[in-house]
Order: structure tokens, then C-alpha cells, then sequence
């Protein structure tokens, strides 16, 4: 039964992954950015969840209301005035460095300014949020706040699918992320929408940390382990496919859970990797992806 | 030869050999043996990532292995460093094969990230495991060197005189070798296949082996920088020279200083190693992390005003006075 919970608690972390990959995926899908910032603005979700959550005291699914917009506005501010130029400057080059090393200075410029800030110290939410749980007999339990984390996540997957395909907006982006000069020729605005794109990116991405919030600490270093498990979940249900992301979330979810119970904790890292290189390696465009082309 | 170029940096060579004849605090001559430090391994990382093109962000691995397989050697079998040096370096550089055989098919971002798994990866098996094969690893506690006081022979010193010659005598030797590297074919190879692979590939240069070779060079001297590093802080661990932060460090201060030049990483690493111990040594007491702040700030300003490195406007500024 030991298996079950296993399964269970592997699935419920790995949307939460699946939706860090997936807000990766439209970066990297749209823009062919490589955002090693991703896990810092996952960090910025969390601290923005955490001090709303203490200064309030009101439950922390609703500091959503200030997480999305805050999230939303830093990325648009982000893509519009650091990387946009470093973008313009290399569009011409097969293949772009640039942006790779801007967004790697990025991520250790705000994680640690918020170390600076906040200290080193942990943090986690008051203690009874995370541990309510709902109990099976007396062999499975189901942690609320874990649940909850996978309700929303799908639920986002589903909205943001939503948005790409039946909306204008959505479907600009999916164009310019297809073809850039023939979305440009058919009047959309590229450069806005890759504002666009990327601070609702940043909004998705601050949705899962104020979802990890509930139940894992809260600390500047934080973004850094996750943002490079989004890197081999998008690459592993290939780039540009959303529902690839998720669920290569829940496998990589699923590979953790499951091996934490055979080998120990710190090797199951080292079994994430083993998988990233093989998936990278045998099959470069993922589970779902489109067909790898460079 | 154009001798009135050479003047500044030979003579600025010489002053630094020099100089621990007239300064000899020891922690100018910690900042600098750090200096000189960072310069061999981003001038090592250089030969990979900036000659031949290909941006590895998994180099900590080869510093990880050439401290630990040194260290494994001297700790078992009693070999002096000096002989285990190179077997640190000659692991890094199978390692280097088996790591680029297989990460060479991918480009750009695809083999970043895949070198970068890769060290996590080599990490992640030096944390876990305490012995191989009868050679202690001791996991995450690390391996400490014996205190052997001032020991020549087992380079080991008690003052920092000898470990500042030693390591500038490193950083002379990887100069001239680069330099020669350069006027070589083979330079010119590594030029074509950054440049335009496919350019390279169709004019009949043998791409892979290439840049297998540019890697077995960078893993070596990467290896032996990683020995420097056990021999001179006495302390190995993964997490101290196999981490992410290493691997980015050295990826870092070559691409500020100018990527595909010999003396950008030089320069890179007069730079950012200063002000990253001063910064660390003044301002980490009340703000802790202070120091990578600037690290961060000062590689965002660099990709975004300066992309080829700072080496550029410098060399321009340099042509101008030695021609007026």
C-alpha cells in the first residue's frame, strides 16, 4: 500500500512540475528562449505567496489574486526591456547564446538579491495548512494541500489550452511561435506578444509557487533545483506541446516517488538525469514533441 | 612578430612574478593565487567554450574529477600529487570523451543543458558513494588532505609564495600553449567549426574529432586546475568544486572578458574575482549573497552592451595608444 501512496504523491507533485515545464514550454516554444530564470520567478511566486499569506493571514490560494498580475507584470517588464534587445541583436544567429547567458546572470542577480533581502533563513507556511490531510483506512492519505496543488495545476493546463487555441491572443502567440516573419507579414506584432507570451508565463509559473507554497518551504535557492527539473520535463514531452509538459511532469513525479521508495533520496536526482540524458540522446524531440530540428 | 604589441603583457607578466618581492600580505596573495585560479580554469574552459564554440556549462564535472582522482591516488597509494596531477588530468580527459562523444550531436542550448546534466549527474554519484574499488570518497563529507606542513615533494606549502609561483607558472605555461594553438592549424579548425559548422563539415574538417580534441585539452588543464584546488585548500567536496556554481563561474568569467580570445578569461578573472572576495570578505557578514548579485549584474550589463566581452573595446583602446 506503500506503492499507492507512492503513486499518489508522484502524481500530485508531478503536475505541479508539469505546470512549472509548461509555462517553460511556451518560452521555449514561442520564443526558442532558454530562461534559466524560470526557477527565480518560480521563488518570486512563493515569497509573494508567503508574505501575503503572513501579512494577512487570509488563506493563500487567494494570494493568487496578487501573485498572477505581479508575476504577469515582472515577466512583460522582464522580456521588454532586458531581453528584447539581446534578442533583436542575435535574430540573425543560428544559434543564440546571448539570451541563454542574460537569463543565467538574471537568475543569480534575483536569487540573490532576495538572499540579501530575506536572508538565508527557511520558511514555510503556519503549521496546519500543510498537514490537513484526508485519510483512506488506515494505509492511504491524501495531503490536502498536495491535491489541491493538482487540482489547479490541471485546471491551469486546461484554461491556458483553452486561451492557445480559441482565443485571438492565443492564437497569435501560437503563430508567432510557429512561423515568426509570416506572423509578422500578417500584421501581428511579434515583439508585443512575446511580452505577452512571456509574462503569462511568469503568471503560470507564479500560480505553481504559490501551489508549492502550501506544502514545501520557502527559501531564495529554491527556484534553482526546480527550474532545472523544467528543463528536462519539457524536454522530455518535447518542446511545444503543453500536455507533453504535464505529463512528463507526472512521469518525472512519478520516477521520484517511485524511486525514493527502492534507492535513496539522493540518488533519485542522479536517476533524473540518467533519464534526461537518454530521452536526450535516443529520442530528442520528447514523447510529444514536434520533430527535433536545429 | 609585431614586438611593440607583445610589450604590455610580457612586462605585465613579469611584474606579477615579481611582485611577491614587494608585497607580501597574505591575503593579497590569496586574492591573487584566486585570480590566477579562476583565470587557468576559464582559460581551460575557453579552449571548449570559446575556440571551438561549444558552450559547456558542465566543466565543474572535470574539476571534480581531477581533484578526486588525484586526491583517491595520493590518499591510498602515497604518490606524490605532482605524478597524481596528471592522472586527475587524464581522467578528466577519458571523461571528457565519454561525455562529448555522444553530447557533440547536439547544438547550442540541447548540448548546455546536457553537459549540465552531466555534471549534476557526476555530482550527484560523488555524493552518494562512500568507496569504490578500495578508494575512499566519503560522499557528502568530503575528503581531507593530510596536513603535511611544508612538503615540497607532496605539494604541499605552508607559505603562500610557493602556490602563487606555481599557479602563475600554470597560468604562463596554458598562455603560450594556447597561443601556439593558435598559430597551428589546428586553431584555425576550431575557428571554422564555431564559426559555421556545416561550412567546416563540407570543406572536409573532421568535426568531431575536433572537437573531441579541444575537449580532451580543456578537461585536462580543467583537471589540473581541479589538483591545484585540493592541494592548495586541503578540502575537496562535491558540493565545493563540483557544483553548478563552478561550472558557471568558469562559463562566466570567459564570456565577460571575451569568449574566444586568450586573454579574455585573463581579464575576465582580474575583474570578477576581486570584487567577488571583496564583496564577500566587506558585505557578506550583514548581506549575505552580496557578492553573486554583482556576479549576476555584472554578466546581464556585459551580454547586454558588450556581447564579445570586455576584451574588445579594451584591445581597441590598447591598438590606439601603442600606434599613437
Amino acid at each position: 500500500m506503500l506503492l499507492i501512496q507512492a503513486i499518489l504523491n508522484g502524481i500530485f507533485i508531478g503536475s505541479v512540475y508539469g505546470l512549472i515545464a509548461l509555462s517553460l514550454t511556451l518560452i521555449f516554444g514561442v520564443m526558442k528562449i532558454i530562461n534559466f530564470a524560470h526557477g527565480s520567478f518560480l521563488m518570486i511566486g512563493m515569497f509573494t505567496t508567503f508574505l501575503f499569506t503572513s501579512l494577512t493571514n487570509y488563506n493563500p490560494y487567494i494570494s493568487l489574486i496578487v501573485v498572477c498580475p505581479l508575476l504577469f507584470f515582472l515577466g512583460y517588464m522582464v522580456q521588454n526591456f532586458l531581453i528584447k534587445s539581446v534578442l533583436i541583436a542575435e535574430q540573425d544567429i543560428r544559434e543564440p547564446i546571448g539570451v541563454l547567458l542574460l537569463t543565467s546572470g538574471l537568475w543569480i542577480f534575483l536569487d540573490n538579491i532576495f538572499m540579501v533581502f530575506f536572508g538565508p533563513d527557511y520558511h514555510a507556511l503556519p503549521a496546519p495548512f500543510s498537514k490537513l490531510s484526508w485519510s483512506f483506512g488506515d494505509l492511504i492519505l491524501i495531503n490536502k494541500a498536495r491535491f489541491f496543488a493538482f487540482l489547479v495545476s490541471c485546471l491551469a493546463a486546461l484554461i491556458l489550452h483553452f486561451f492557445l487555441r480559441h482565443t485571438e491572443l492565443g492564437r497569435s502567440i501560437k503563430a508567432v511561435g510557429q512561423d515568426r516573419e509570416m506572423a509578422g507579414l500578417l500584421g501581428i506584432d511579434v515583439y508585443k506578444i512575446y511580452n505577452i507570451a512571456f509574462g503569462v508565463a511568469c503568471a503560470i509559473v507564479g500560480i505553481a509557487g504559490t501551489l508549492l507554497t502550501t506544502f514545501y518551504y520557502v527559501h531564495p535557492n529554491v527556484g534553482g533545483l526546480f527550474g532545472i527539473k523544467a528543463f528536462i520535463i519539457v524536454i522530455l514531452g518535447g518542446l511545444g506541446s503543453i500536455g507533453g509538459a504535464l505529463l512528463g511532469g507526472i512521469i518525472v513525479g512519478l520516477i521520484e516517488s517511485f524511486g525514493a521508495q527502492f534507492i535513496s533520496a539522493t540518488m533519485t536526482e542522479g536517476l533524473i538525469y540518467i533519464i534526461f540524458l537518454s530521452v536526450l540522446f535516443f529520442r530528442p524531440s520528447g514523447l510529444f514533441g514536434l520533430r527535433y530540428e536545429w | 612578430m609585431n614586438v611593440k604589441k607583445y610589450n604590455f603583457p610580457v612586462l605585465f607578466i613579469l611584474a606579477l612574478f615579481v611582485l611577491p618581492f614587494f608585497f607580501s600580505s597574505p591575503v593579497l596573495l590569496h586574492v591573487l593565487i584566486l585570480v590566477y585560479f579562476y583565470a587557468f580554469l576559464s582559460m581551460s574552459w575557453n579552449i571548449l567554450g570559446g575556440f571551438a564554440g561549444q558552450l559547456s556549462l558542465g566543466h565543474a564535472a572535470y574539476t571534480a574529477i581531477g581533484a578526486y582522482l588525484s586526491t583517491m591516488l595520493f590518499l591510498r597509494w602515497h604518490i606524490s600529487p605532482w605524478v597524481t596531477m596528471f592522472g586527475g588530468g587524464i581522467g578528466a580527459s577519458i571523461m571528457s570523451v565519454i561525455i562529448g562523444y555522444p553530447c557533440f550531436k547536439l547544438r547550442g542550448a540541447y548540448y548546455a543543458l546536457s553537459t549540465l546534466a552531466f555534471a549534476e549527474l557526476v555530482r550527484v554519484l560523488i555524493t552518494n558513494t562512500d568507496s569504490f574499488l578500495g578508494f575512499q570518497i566519503n560522499a557528502a563529507r568530503g575528503l581531507l588532505l593530510p596536513v603535511m606542513g611544508h612538503a615540497p615533494g607532496y605539494f604541499q606549502f605552508v607559505d603562500k609564495q610557493y602556490y602563487y609561483y606555481i599557479i602563475l607558472s600554470f597560468c604562463t605555461i596554458l598562455t603560450i600553449i594556447l597561443y601556439f594553438m593558435n598559430k597551428f592549424r589546428f586553431g584555425y579548425y576550431l575557428a571554422a567549426i564555431r564559426e559555421d559548422q556545416e561550412a567546416a563539415e563540407a570543406l572536409g574538417i573532421n568535426v568531431t574529432w575536433c572537437k573531441l580534441l579541444a575537449g580532451i585539452m580543456s578537461s585536462f588543464f580543467t583537471g589540473i586546475g581541479g589538483v591545484f584546488y585540493a592541494q592548495y585548500v586541503l578540502y575537496i567536496s562535491a558540493q565545493s568544486i563540483g557544483a553548478l556554481h563552478i561550472s558557471l563561474e568558469m562559463a562566466f568569467i570567459s564570456i565577460v572578458g571575451g569568449k574566444g580570445t586568450i586573454i579574455g578569461p585573463i581579464i575576465g578573472a582580474f575583474l570578477l574575482t576581486p570584487l567577488a572576495e571583496l564583496t564577500r570578505v566587506y558585505l557578506a557578514g550583514t548581506y549575505m549573497g552580496m557578492h553573486l548579485v554583482f556576479y549576476g549584474g555584472v554578466l546581464m550589463l556585459v551580454v547586454k552592451f558588450m556581447p564579445s566581452g570586455i576584451i574588445h573595446p579594451l584591445r581597441m583602446l590598447y591598438e590606439k595608444i601603442i600606434t599613437s
